[in-house]
């Protein structure tokens, strides 16, 4: 395979990630997985599953993390820049084209009803990773129930909760307290 | 070039000079997409940022690009950035916006890439990430909490109906989002020609 066709199929894949990926982060995860592996064959899977570690790890959103380093192990820096430039392209130009709509239509009763609906959408997709989320972190393992953790994990979330709602400090020195904290905490044996 | 800082009222809007403009868009959403990590994070951080702290937007705009974004399909820092941007500075903001956005993700990922082992073997890293888990609970509730106060402000019943049957959806069908919020759409014109022709019968 020439290196032209080679990253016209990152391209297109990245394209079909980047048009489908509804739904927040999580949701990006098989699209990635389906179009990757299943699909193009571009990677094993046990690359794949250090791809969900490194994401996790990793700044900035999951896919953008996935298309750099799927185009990377694929095709080198070439690869990694088409992948990322082609996950981002369609979901841009919906942005933009809904930001149109609103702004030419925002004072009309219709868009008024349409978008506080999907405000109402918003904040149930948000409460929807917030439940995934908490429960995660309160019973991490399946398989047993640790009751002094789970205390701890809601006692850190409302710590937490209280200094960003009513101290009002912003969101990112509180998440690192909490990383620093589960760090001192682990040390501990909780 | 002029300097970035506005004074007075100050913001974005004040700020001399497209170049200077431009800058700050792209140092802003920079520094935001290299320090959180989730699509919700960051539209958090952003919140902070662009409301709290620089003062470019109003809360309620805010809250009104958040649902544009959650319509969008792709990473919500990138559509995000991509608005924010525009609504400041036009297509070249947005252009400045989305490239901040998506440089520090890029440029640590092809490190990371290099070096992926021995970061992922590292106990002291995931304690930590389990730990900033916790933080981003707390903060997508204080989220829920800002967009819960915007949406039933004129009325509680209809609001609180559509954020029950969109949690119920995600939480049991796993279809996909577009539909939901294909959905939403049509709800909320439906609503709105009924109220208009209730108002009209009235008249």
């Amino acid at each position: 395979m020439t290196d032209a066709t080679l990253l016209f199929r990152i391209f297109v894949a990245f394209l079909r990630v980047g048009a489908m990926a509804f739904g927040g982060a999580y949701a990006a995860i098989p699209l990635v997985e389906q179009e990757v592996v299943a699909e193009a064959g571009f990677m094993e899977y046990s690359e794949f599953a250090d791809l969900l570690a490194l994401d996790e790890i990793t700044p900035g959103p999951i896919l953008i993390n996935s298309a750099t380093f799927v185009g990377m192990r694929v095709a080198g820096l070439p690869g990694a820049v088409v992948a990322t430039l082609a996950c981002v392209l369609i979901p841009c130009t919906v942005a933009i084209t809904l930001l149109f709509l609103f702004r030419r239509f925002k004072e009309t009763p219709l868009v008024q009803s349409a978008v506080l609906t999907l405000k109402c959408m918003a904040l149930a997709l948000i409460a929807s990773t917030m439940v995934k989320l908490a429960m995660n972190a309160v019973k991490p393992d399946a398989a047993y129930t640790n009751v002094a953790h789970g205390v701890y994990a809601v006692a850190v979330m409302c710590i937490a909760f209280y200094l960003m709602h009513w101290k009002k400090l912003s969101p990112l020195p509180v998440m690192l307290g909490c990383g620093a904290m589960n760090v001192v905490a682990v040390m501990l044996g909780m | 070039m002029s300097a970035a800082a506005g004074g007075g009222d100050g913001g974005l809007r004040s700020t001399k000079g497209l170049i200077g403009r431009l800058s700050a868009l792209f140092l802003a959403t920079f520094s935001i997409s290299a320090t959180a990590n989730s699509g919700y994070a960051i539209i958090a951080v952003m919140r902070d940022d662009f409301v709290n702290k620089r003062k470019w937007f109003t809360e309620e705009e805010m809250n009104d690009y958040i649902a544009i974004v959650q319509s969008c399909p792709g990473p919500m820092a990138v559509t995000s950035s991509m608005i924010v941007g525009y609504q400041s500075a036009g297509f070249l903001g947005s252009l400045a916006a989305v490239l901040g956005a998506i440089t520090p993700p890029f440029a640590v990922m092809v490190l990371v890439t290099v070096f992926y082992q021995a970061i992922v073997s590292n106990p002291f890293v995931t304690v930590f990430m389990q730990g900033m888990q916790m933080g981003v609970v707390a903060m997508l509730l204080d989220i829920c909490i800002g967009l819960f106060r915007d949406a039933t402000k004129k009325s509680l019943a209809y609001p609180l109906l559509i954020m029950i049957l969109s949690f119920l959806y995600v939480r049991l069908t796993g279809c996909s989002i577009m539909w939901l919020a294909i959905g939403c759409v049509v709800a909320g014109v439906v609503k709105a020609l009924l109220v208009g022709k209730k108002v009209e019968q009235n008249d």
